[in-house]
């Protein structure tokens, strides 16, 4: 005689595996992540449906994994990304202007998210000081603060944080190393006292 | 895939929450109820995202046993999350706090099972084996007791899979069928006679 209650507890059954991706996808709770190569190397890029959530070269995380669990959404890997935002993020790191395309930032604070966004006002091919950023929020003595807002910038290359340097000219501290800082400066065409 | 919203220059903050509330916390792990409700407060998505890892392969079983095709288990798997997403915005942190998330989201569930019985009745012959399905497949014959099951009244099916499937409580049953828990137990009870009798039949040459 068949176990009736023993055999309706183990009729659990495995989910399909696209159905949680579905569903945090629908609601827009969760991002999409794909590896995409580029000028400055293999990048791992993340986005929403409201746009790019994140950005990492491959070597500061060297797994898909790794990348999604320094992110601070939930994340799904995908092969490739669609065409126009894979267009647009080469047109954005070719040229030093993010044109065309969007950020979604939720998930930081409104100080983190203004200093991004005085950061993108500076143009390919110049640089500010820590301090022109707190000047720019009407807060000048948030220079520290500044400086750990961009530490924590999630998409660098497309919001230039690399274009904020010390106000006595040397480059500052930079995510990937100072090394890569002046590297991108030096390419955008900027000459700084300290370099 | 991206509309004119993705071609503007723009930057989308209308949350403001500060970021290390989600550092370091990994979304894929097993969470507590506690663990899952602090987090669809101070970070709806991330909540969100582990309400689903933790709850939905079970709202998915429980919507097999109830529904007659895996397409509308899928379904009533996705809208029952896409539901509570909806009803979390109106939602205050008390509120939050206070759901029996287990009990919460097999109420919706139900009633998304009961709408499809209703509406769109099938066959039981063609319920769909486990391979077309492209799950793995349990060492149980689970299209054999989907059609055991399916000779059920609605209501003993429904406690009969809400306690030995879903492994819920009497008192929460209870309250997510919205009947006296003396009511439910007869159900479980009757439908578990049945089921033997469904069995005895075929166990008879």
């Amino acid at each position: 005689m068949i176990d009736i209650e023993h055999e309706l507890a183990n009729l659990a059954e495995v989910p399909p595996a696209h159905l949680e991706r579905v569903t945090v996808l629908a609601v827009d709770a969760g991002d999409q992540v794909a590896m995409k190569s580029s000028v400055h190397g293999p990048l791992w890029i993340s986005w929403s449906k409201r746009g790019i959530t994140g950005l990492t070269p491959t070597f500061v995380d060297e797994t898909v994994d790794a990348f999604i669990e320094h992110h601070r959404r939930a994340g799904y890997d995908v092969e490739t990304l669609p065409s126009a935002l894979d267009h647009d993020i080469e047109t954005a790191l070719a040229s030093g202007v993010a044109e065309g395309l969007s950020f979604d930032l939720r998930g930081l604070s409104s100080f983190q998210v203004s200093v991004l966004e005085a950061c993108q006002t500076i143009p390919c091919g110049s640089a500010q000081s820590y301090g022109w950023i707190a000047s720019q929020l009407g807060k000048p003595g948030a220079t520290r603060a500044v400086g750990t807002a961009l530490a924590k910038n999630p998409i660098p290359l497309l919001i230039p944080c690399h274009r904020v340097v010390r106000s006595d000219g040397s480059v500052g501290s930079y995510a990937f190393g100072s090394d890569m800082k002046r590297e991108l400066l030096v390419e955008e065409g900027v000459l700084l006292p300290g370099m | 895939m991206f509309g004119p919203w993705f071609r503007n220059f723009s930057i989308d903050c209308n949350e403001t929450i500060p970021q290390p509330v989600l550092l370091g916390m990994n979304l894929n792990a097993p969470s507590t109820d506690r663990e899952i409700k602090q987090a669809l407060v101070t970070h709806r998505d991330a909540g969100f995202t582990m309400l689903v890892v933790r709850f939905q392969p079970g709202i998915y079983s429980g919507a097999r046993r109830l529904t007659h095709r895996h397409e509308d288990a899928e379904e009533v798997a996705q809208e029952t999350f896409l539901r509570a997403y909806r009803a979390l915005g109106g939602y205050d942190d008390r509120r939050i706090s206070n759901l029996k998330l287990s009990g919460w989201l097999w109420t919706i569930a139900i009633n998304l099972c009961r709408d499809r019985a209703s509406g769109r009745r099938r066959p039981i012959a063609i319920a769909t084996r486990l391979a077309a399905s492209g799950a793995d497949a349990p060492p149980i014959d689970a299209a054999a007791w989907n059609e055991r099951l399916a000779r059920l009244s609605t209501d003993q099916r429904t406690a009969v899979v809400l306690r030995h499937v879903a492994d819920l409580s009497i008192t929460d049953i209870s309250e997510i069928v919205g009947r006296p828990q003396g009511t439910v137990r007869a159900d479980i009870s009757r439908g578990l006679d049945h089921l033997r009798d469904v069995l005895a039949r075929e166990e008879t040459p």
